[in-house]
């Protein structure tokens, strides 16, 4: 098996069938359904990663007032999540009101069985089927796209079907967004125009080992020559070439000799920024062929001119007036957003925390970045908030999750990244993202009237990350998985040095153990059947009962065996077993991408310190409303099955949830 | 003298859009083409071979009929193509002498309309950069020059200067609504340049203000040239470029203008009995 960097998987994957698909099944003509006037109005504020614990604490310490006052006049629950509690995950369960079993998404990542490769699960491209070639270019004819691979019709489309309006605001996992009438922007797994997660580029004349696969960010080492830095910003493939060349802007910094300030000039844009400060959005297009550009917008900060030059630029986010990729049902959505407020974030995840966990930036300008994205929400939520008299509105935050995840370490000493000193500047940078989450609950609340069913959720909460658990390892270590070459243990990803003859399980993805099945894996050997079922058992009780040498404790509060937790029509494609870890574990960082060091269990020492890919029953999200609940611990897929009762929809037979209200 | 006659054609066109100016910039654009077409029309009857044209025409006309009628022969055929190339140059050679009275016109036209058209106004609260020029062998490490916020212009941070390109940059910040004359200090001297933020849909906005030549204040003609004795060749503030929007196509202002005077021109030769 060849060896293949995540990077360039991801980027072959997505950026390649984007940019094929652009162009193609644009309707000229979009419309928005749903004038009709409902008795009832549904305003949902999706608080992605807010936790139970917290909030109630804070509640009590009456720094929260807004979400105190809702649970007083309604009700607040813990909202069990999904198995896994991966956000991808999480949100396809509510869209879906099913479980993965219903919606195919289990993971943020699956895996081919044939050649044992990850790939997004969220989306995937496809080249043109049919394409011509002149010389270096190839001209594609026909098919080639973007498929959104989540299964089962969305809440939204259901509403269609009676007439209800609703606008969607950055729903995750809903990339490019499911056909619809209805209003929508797509969110979390929404790409960059490389096709990544997010990669941005950091320039600076220190000297520095060139990382290719850093994931997330390219450090590019330039010169500062006559105060003058001249460099390259990569941009996507060019699929309409051959070799399939990636397409680059050149771009220059003119640096004051003596001022600490430096003017950059891009393509048309031409922009003075002193050290340690952020430039506006910034227009860039990356020249395909003649008559086709891919556009897209990005941040510069120019970190520090001297002694070293330091500029960073931010992940290179679609241009959302741009007609090359649809982020929006309808397309023009997206456009009139931006005529309204300008370049906005469009980038899935959008605050950088990959350039914050590699050290690019530092946490001051990762609030910083994070505020620019605060701002543009609050300003479109005003927007769409002032506008809704009809139906649904869904409004998203993803700042709650990315700041927990990041800033975890301040509120945690027993975290290994814990940091005293930084943890006095830092250590409120939580709470203070839950006080920005009740002062939108605060508008909402004002706009609410006695028509409108007010709900608060959240896709899961959230743990500490301090040890990672390597399951590859373990799984090699209890003799279900053999390698090749013990000494070339810990270096290679993707299982390039497993012997697949002798090994009966691996790991892939952030929770999934699969079993290497035969007639199924590429090279399996466990019969389906009695054989492997019994195996499945035997791993999951194994798991349970391994403990931690160092704390003693268990770091798999449950091993969940698919085929019992899962309904619906797609159980057979899941990994054999669901792993939930204990708060204060999750997978190692390698464990995603098959690699197998040589501890079962590691520090956390990253800065990404808090998480929520456990088991289920440790992080539960929140559900709040303006109404009494009938349940007692309502699920994700709750919630669904509230909004179609509220509209006196039916539930679909494939929806597995019980109204809430 | 130059200075004297952009003054004066500058402000035909100041009266000419005056009634406009709130309106959408398409008004003026239909507005300015039209004259531009009716001007056009009048040069060619007055100045080119009316008679010559229409002869030289039908004679192409005839030739191609002969092309379509003997198709067949295939010397006639020839002969006819040769005639119609002659005629055709003779054409050309009766349009160049309007073509030539018009060329210099409607540079002076365009030079004024790509101030009224070519340039968006700043945004209170947008940057913009202001860039100074200097003259050849001036270093602008050297140079004594500085610039004097206003209540309408901040300068928040310290100029770039840039050695290699002989030129010193500012960030402006607007902050006002209005025509500021923002003031440069040059080795002492108070020189002011304008700089225009939220402006009405239809203004004229001065990118640069250059020194004494007779080329920069052609192509720069709304403000004052430069006073000769000073080391700076150019006061430029980099505003944004605007485009005339059509159903959100975004097109140049300069396209449109040629194409709605060309469309103008052919819908009304009829009537001004003018032979194209």
């Amino acid at each position: 098996m060849t060896q293949i960097k995540r990077r360039e998987f991801i980027k072959l994957g997505l950026t390649a069938g984007s940019l094929l698909a652009a162009g193609s099944g644009s309707d000229l003509v979009t419309k928005v359904l749903g004038k009709r006037e409902t008795s009832k109005k549904i305003l949902l504020l999706g608080l992605d990663g807010m936790d139970p614990h917290l909030l109630h604490v804070w509640m009590k310490e009456g720094i929260l007032p807004h979400f105190q006052r809702l649970m007083n006049q309604g009700d607040f629950r813990r909202l069990r999540t999904s198995t896994p509690p991966q956000s991808p995950v999480a949100w396809s369960n509510f869209i879906t009101g099913t479980d993965p079993g219903g919606h195919g998404i289990f993971d943020f990542v699956h895996r081919d069985p044939e050649r044992y490769m990850v790939f997004s699960s969220s989306a995937e491209s496809t080249d043109a089927a049919k394409t011509i070639s002149l010389g270096n270019l190839v001209l594609p004819l026909s098919g080639g796209g973007v498929k959104n691979l989540r299964k089962g019709r969305a809440f939204w489309q259901i509403l269609e079907d009676h007439d209800i309006p609703a606008t969607i605001f950055k729903m995750p996992s809903n990339y490019p967004p499911v056909p619809t009438k209805q209003k929508t922007l797509s969110g979390m797994n929404t790409p960059d125009i490389l096709g990544t997660f997010g990669t941005c580029h950091y320039y600076t004349s220190e000297f520095t080992e060139i990382k290719e696969d850093l994931g997330g960010a390219q450090i590019l080492q330039v010169y500062v020559l006559n105060n003058k830095v001249e460099a390259k910003l990569p941009g996507p493939t060019n699929p309409f070439k051959k070799d399939r060349q990636n397409s680059e802007i050149d771009f220059k910094v003119f640096i004051d000799p003596v001022n600490p300030v430096a003017k950059i000039v891009i393509q048309d844009n031409e922009f003075i920024l002193k050290e340690g400060e952020w430039s506006d959005w910034k227009r860039i297009r990356f020249s395909l062929i003649p008559t086709k550009s891919v556009k897209g917008i990005c941040k510069f900060l120019l970190k520090q001119v001297r002694p070293e030059f330091k500029l960073y630029v931010s992940p290179i986010n679609i241009d959302p007036a741009d007609d090359f990729f649809t982020i929006s049902t309808p397309e023009n959505y997206s456009k009139k957003l931006e005529k309204k407020f300008g370049p906005f974030y469009t980038k899935g995840l959008p605050a950088d925390f990959k350039a914050l966990d590699h050290g690019i930036l530092d946490e001051k300008e990762f609030l910083e970045q994070d505020d620019f994205i605060l701002k543009e929400r609050n300003e479109m939520f005003e927007y769409e908030l002032a506008r809704f008299d009809s139906g649904l509105l869904f409004y998203y935050v993803s700042s709650t999750d990315q700041r927990q995840h990041m800033f975890w370490r301040f509120l945690d000493k027993n975290h290994p990244s814990y940091d005293s000193g930084l943890a006095s500047k830092y250590g409120n940078v939580i709470k203070n993202i839950y006080r920005e989450a009740d002062k939108i609950l605060g508008r909402a609340m004002e706009k609410a009237d006695k028509d409108t069913i007010l709900m608060v959720m959240s896709d899961h909460g959230f743990t500490p990350f301090r040890r990672q658990f390597n399951l590859n390892t373990w799984l090699k270590e209890s003799g279900y998985h053999s390698l090749i070459n013990r000494w070339r243990q810990g270096r290679d990803i993707l299982f390039t040095n497993t012997d697949w003859s002798r090994s009966r399980a691996y790991a892939l993805g952030l929770n999934g153990l699969y079993i290497n099945q035969k007639g199924r894996e590429g090279q399996g050997v466990v019969n389906p059947g009695p054989e492997k079922e019994a195996l499945v058992r035997e791993i999951a009780h194994k798991l349970e009962d391994f403990k931690d040498p160092i704390t003693g404790e268990r770091p798999v509060f449950r091993a969940y065996i698919t085929k019992d937790v899962y309904h619906g029509p797609y159980v057979e494609d899941a990994p054999e077993i669901i792993v939930g870890y204990n708060s204060g574990y999750r997978c190692s960082w390698g464990t995603p991408l098959g690699r197998i060091p040589k501890e079962i269990i590691e520090d956390n020492t990253a800065k990404w310190s808090g998480d929520h890919c456990v088991s289920p029953e440790v992080c539960p999200g929140i559900f709040l409303a303006n109404q009494k609940a009938k349940i007692g611990s309502p699920a994700l897929y709750d919630v669904t099955a509230t909004i179609l009762n509220v509209f006196g929809i039916d539930l679909p037979g494939e929806m597995i949830g019980k109204p809430i209200l | 003298m130059m200075w004297i006659f952009n003054s004066v054609f500058g402000k035909i066109f100041v009266l000419l859009f005056y009634p406009f100016q709130s309106m959408s910039p398409w008004i003026g654009m239909i507005l300015i083409s039209f004259l531009t077409a009716l001007l056009m029309l009048f040069v060619y009857r007055s100045t080119s071979n009316q008679q010559g044209i229409r002869e030289v025409k039908n004679k192409i006309k005839a030739h191609l009929l002969e092309l379509w009628l003997f198709k067949d022969s295939l010397s006639l055929t020839l002969k006819a193509q040769g005639k119609i190339l002659r005629y055709n140059s003779k054409y050309i050679g009766y349009s160049l002498k309007p073509l030539l009275v018009m060329i210099i016109p409607l540079i002076l036209i365009l030079i004024q309309l790509s101030l009224w058209f070519g340039y968006q106004a700043l945004d209170p609260g947008q940057k913009a950069i202001l860039v100074v020029k200097l003259k050849e062998g001036q270093n602008p490490l050297h140079i004594d020059i500085a610039v004097e916020p206003s209540s309408g212009i901040d300068i928040e941070i310290p100029p770039v200067r840039i050695e290699e390109e002989g030129e010193i940059n500012w960030r402006l910040h607007a902050k006002e609504k209005g025509i500021h004359d923002l003031t440069l200090i040059i080795d002492g001297r108070r020189i002011t340049k304008e700089v225009a933020v939220n402006q009405k849909a239809l203004s004229r906005i001065s990118p640069a203000k250059v020194r004494r030549n007779f080329i920069d204040e052609l192509f720069h003609p709304k403000e004052a040239p430069l006073p000769g004795n000073l080391p700076i060749k150019k006061i430029e503030v980099k505003y944004p470029s605007k485009s005339m929007n059509l159903f959100g196509l975004n097109l140049p202002w300069w396209l449109v203008y040629f194409a709605l005077a060309i469309i103008f021109g052919f819908t009304f030769k009829g009537i001004f009995k003018v032979e194209i």
